[in-house]
């Protein structure tokens, strides 16, 4: 990639900005109502999903994918509720979804990196196999655990902190909410991971050449494992948010096509599903611009069922503008100089 | 009668001119050797004869028609085939299914006619005297046998010439000898051959005329049997080498790189003692094993047997991260595959390697790095404007400096260069060869792989000899030249005068 100088050059380097002001305008336009708190729902409603693509744009920057991060989603945070009934301990809980995530990552990462089998088969694997287990423990626990719901993992109610644990999903400071705090927190970690560190570099490289990077010494297997291992980690804490915002979780419906999401928003945030070229930074922005189009719909009074073909169409004409709009304009320029 | 011409034809990449005025003209039936060093310019040359590359400027009429802008599809259509190097077979579909790939006969009902393709494929091969079965899948066949099938693909749609590139370089000597009969066959009705080949025997008995480019220019052109190899190795050379001008003999250290019987998938017991400061040239024919031992010793191939010590301790074989803890660096071959990541700038192309052994601490600090970088950008004079722009903007020459600066940051204390000067222009080269020489002087210890003879000389203090695997012949600095290290490189010590028709 040669190196963009000039506006054209920020504009289509940070283009998920734009795009997401453009969103965010007509957002703007079409709510009667806009409101502070109506803004800061926006950072709440990204945060699951942004917490999760972030994992997934490391996964990507390496040229790998990760189909599982909806079902495995499902299945921490039902555990994770299970946990929480049995103890009433929220550290536990936290402790527990972070740790079983990145199990589940593990799990992935060593096929992928350790196996070198392809990614989109074993994470394709994966996912059918978290969600079924989230639905048949949901069936076969005693039902104390499970929060007394036939078909949901439901937290109970009459634990002494479950007040503070919702208030933690819910609850907002100074006008900011918690859960939204921690999406940002964790994408400052993450830029500053990929861009500021020794391991960062190591995971564009693969994604770059990976054999180059082999040559240059980067022990690739292990990079894998690890960047699947913080993909299965950041989606614990995004079961942990989901558990405290909802207090319960449908091992059938929870995440489902969150993985897509989190791809369409790492794509959005401009990060190459080849590999090797990105930032981080960029997540947030696409998974926000997402959330920004339900809250259109909405607006709008639109029958929600139009959601995913909007978000489709708006994902198609972002990718077109970025890999087209160099290919016509090098064309144009070049035809004004054979004139 | 003309077949071929191509006049003043010029072509540059990334501001480097590969192509400097050079004419190329072939008659009707007959073969005509291309010959040039590495890098000279004859592959961009057919290039651009096939489409592949666009010339910048120049003249090129083939079979009585000129060609504007020559494209792929239309050189194929007038009757240009490009028999390469590597083969450009499909391993997984058959010898006649590779033979009528795109322009398949279908019977009424649009479905294949494989019967006929067969046959027609049958009778082709019997008309070559090739033994190859049209129903055999590619990847059984020998190396041999892909390279007939390659030439029998462009025969079978009536190529008016066929450029074969180093076709011998797999093959045995009596398949050899089948090449050339058919060739000469082929010839005699009427096909033209362009030859590109480094073997003098094969040219002196094959060709009917030559032309000679040395980097990038024309060099000469005429009849072979006008001529002498010693006169044509003269043009290919040129002036620019006088063996020694650089080279200047120094003291060798206690030994620091010590290989015992070392084997692995290419080479076999393979020993080799090399003091501090001491450059050693590795070279032989393409597939000889030079490169696969240097690949191992770094630990990116490996070894089946034997062992080796670095700096006095054994070093543990397989690892590259190992091998890079010991001090040991490698510079590989194929740099844009093997060494460019593309996506980065050239302080994240440094510092790479560095960092894999600096992983202890996680934070990268920037200003350091900057600092060190302009160190090595000073010592060795890579010519660029900012540490942040891509990798990719630099010529081959330059970026090879990154590279090179890559595994100088590591502190490794041997370097082994595979192909270090690949595809970068004569003054690079030549600021290359200095730099291995003050390395040299300041007591690293290298090892250089190449196949490049004239490179030896300026800078090899030994050279060995590789031939199927293993060392044939080391030879001292001043016993290096292009003769003696052919001549171990064959293993044929006696081919020679009597070749020569």
């Amino acid at each position: 990639m040669k190196r963009k100088y000039g506006i054209t050059g920020i504009i289509s380097q940070y283009s998920y900005i734009f795009v997401f002001i453009v969103i965010f305008i007509a957002y703007a336009m079409t709510s009667s109502s806009l409101t502070w708190s109506g803004v800061m729902n926006i950072f709440r409603h990204s945060a699951v999903v942004g917490i999760i693509a972030l994992g997934m744009g490391l996964v990507c920057i390496t040229g790998e994918i990760d189909l599982s991060a909806g079902s495995m989603l499902a299945m921490v945070s039902g555990f994770s509720v299970v946990v929480y009934n049995a103890t009433g301990s929220i550290p536990a809980t936290l402790i527990f979804a972070l740790a079983f995530g990145g199990i589940c990552g593990l799990a992935n990462g060593i096929f992928v990196g350790g196996m070198e089998m392809p990614a989109f088969i074993v994470t394709l694997a994966t996912m059918l196999i978290y969600r079924s287990i989230a639905q048949y423990v949901c069936q076969h626990l005693p039902k104390a655990l499970v929060g007394g719901g036939s078909s949901m993992y439901k937290m109970a109610a009459d634990k002494d902190t479950f007040q503070s644990f919702y208030q933690l999903g819910n609850g907002k400071f100074a006008t900011f909410p918690y859960v939204g705090l921690i999406l940002v927190i964790m994408t400052v970690l993450l830029v500053y991971i990929s861009t500021g560190t020794k391991y960062g570099k190591k995971v564009y490289a693969i994604g770059s050449n990976q054999k180059g990077a082999v040559l240059a010494g980067i022990n690739v297997p292990l990079v894998k494992i690890s960047v699947f291992v913080v993909a299965g980690i950041l989606t614990g804490l995004g079961a942990f948010l989901w558990v405290a915002m909802n207090a319960s979780a449908d091992p059938a419906t929870t995440g489902n096509s969150y993985e897509m999401y989190a791809i369409a928003a790492v794509v959005l945030g401009g990060i190459s599903m080849s590999g090797g070229r990105g930032q981080c930074l960029g997540i947030i922005f696409g998974a926000m611009s997402y959330t920004v189009i339900d809250k259109i719909i909405v607006a709008l009074k639109m029958d929600s069922l139009i959601n995913d073909a909007i978000k489709g169409v708006i994902l198609i004409v972002v990718i077109l503008l970025q890999i087209a709009g160099p290919k016509i304009k090098g064309r144009l320029a070049s035809i004004g100089e054979g004139g | 009668m003309g077949l071929l011409k191509m006049e003043h034809i010029c072509k540059s990449f990334d501001g480097v001119q590969v192509l400097k005025d050079v004419s190329l003209s072939v008659e009707k039936g007959e073969v005509h050797a291309l010959l040039g060093e590495n890098g000279a310019g004859k592959s961009t040359l057919m290039n651009v004869l096939t489409g592949v590359h666009r010339r910048d400027s120049g003249f090129i009429e083939f079979d009585g028609q000129a060609y504007e802008n020559m494209m792929v599809s239309q050189s194929e259509k007038a009757g240009i085939a490009f028999v390469h190097q590597e083969l450009n077979l499909f391993n997984d579909l058959k010898a006649y299914e590779n033979i009528f790939l795109t322009r398949e006969y279908v019977n009424r009902f649009g479905r294949l006619d494989k019967k006929r393709m067969k046959k027609e494929a049958e009778e082709l091969f019997d008309r070559l005297g090739v033994d190859i079965a049209a129903d055999e899948p590619v990847m059984n066949l020998k190396t041999s046998q892909k390279q007939f099938l390659e030439i029998a693909r462009a025969l079978f749609f009536n190529a008016k010439l066929l450029i074969l590139d180093e076709p011998t370089t797999s093959l045995n000597q009596e398949e050899v000898e089948n090449l050339f009969d058919t060739i000469r066959r082929l010839k005699e009705g009427g096909t033209s051959f362009i030859f590109i080949s480094h073997k003098m025997p094969e040219i002196f008995k094959l060709s009917d005329r030559y032309t000679v480019f040395r980097n990038g220019e024309f060099a000469g052109t005429g009849r072979i049997c006008d001529t002498s190899p010693e006169e044509i190795t003269q043009m290919m050379i040129g002036e620019k080498y006088d063996a020694g001008e650089m080279y200047d003999k120094r003291e060798t250290g206690d030994t620091v790189l010590d290989v015992r019987e070392l084997s692995g998938d290419g080479f076999s017991h393979v020993s080799l003692s090399v003091g501090k400061g001491q450059v050693v040239g590795l070279t032989g024919l393409q597939g000889s094993g030079s490169s696969e031992f240097m690949q191992a010793l770094f630990g990116a191939r490996k070894i089946t047997g034997g062992g080796s010590s670095v700096f006095g301790k054994r070093l543990p074989g397989n690892s590259i991260h190992a091998a890079m803890k010991a001090k040991v660096a490698m510079l590989a071959a194929n740099r844009k595959e093997n060494s460019v990541i593309p996506d980065m700038s050239l302080l994240e192309n440094m510092y790479l390697a560095e960092h894999t052994l600096s992983a202890g601490s996680f934070h990268i600090r920037k200003r350091q790095e900057e600092k060190k970088f302009n160190s090595y950008r000073v010592l060795l004079n890579i010519k660029m404007q900012d540490s942040a722009q891509p990798i990719t903007s630099l010529s081959g020459g330059n970026q090879q400096k990154v590279f090179l600066a890559r595994w100088l940051n590591t502190e490794a204390g041997i370097l082994l260069l595979d192909n270090p000067t690949q595809g970068i222009d004569v003054g690079a080269k030549a600021e290359i060869y200095k730099l291995i020489l003050e390395l040299a002087k300041s007591g690293k210890t290298i090892l250089i792989n190449t196949l490049e003879i004239p490179e030896l000389q300026k800078v090899a203090d030994v050279c060995a000899v590789f031939y199927e695997g293993k060392i044939v012949k080391m030879l001292k600095h001043e016993e290096i030249d292009e003769e003696a290290v052919m001549m171990y490189s064959t293993n044929a010590v006696s081919v020679g005068k009597e070749d020569r028709q």
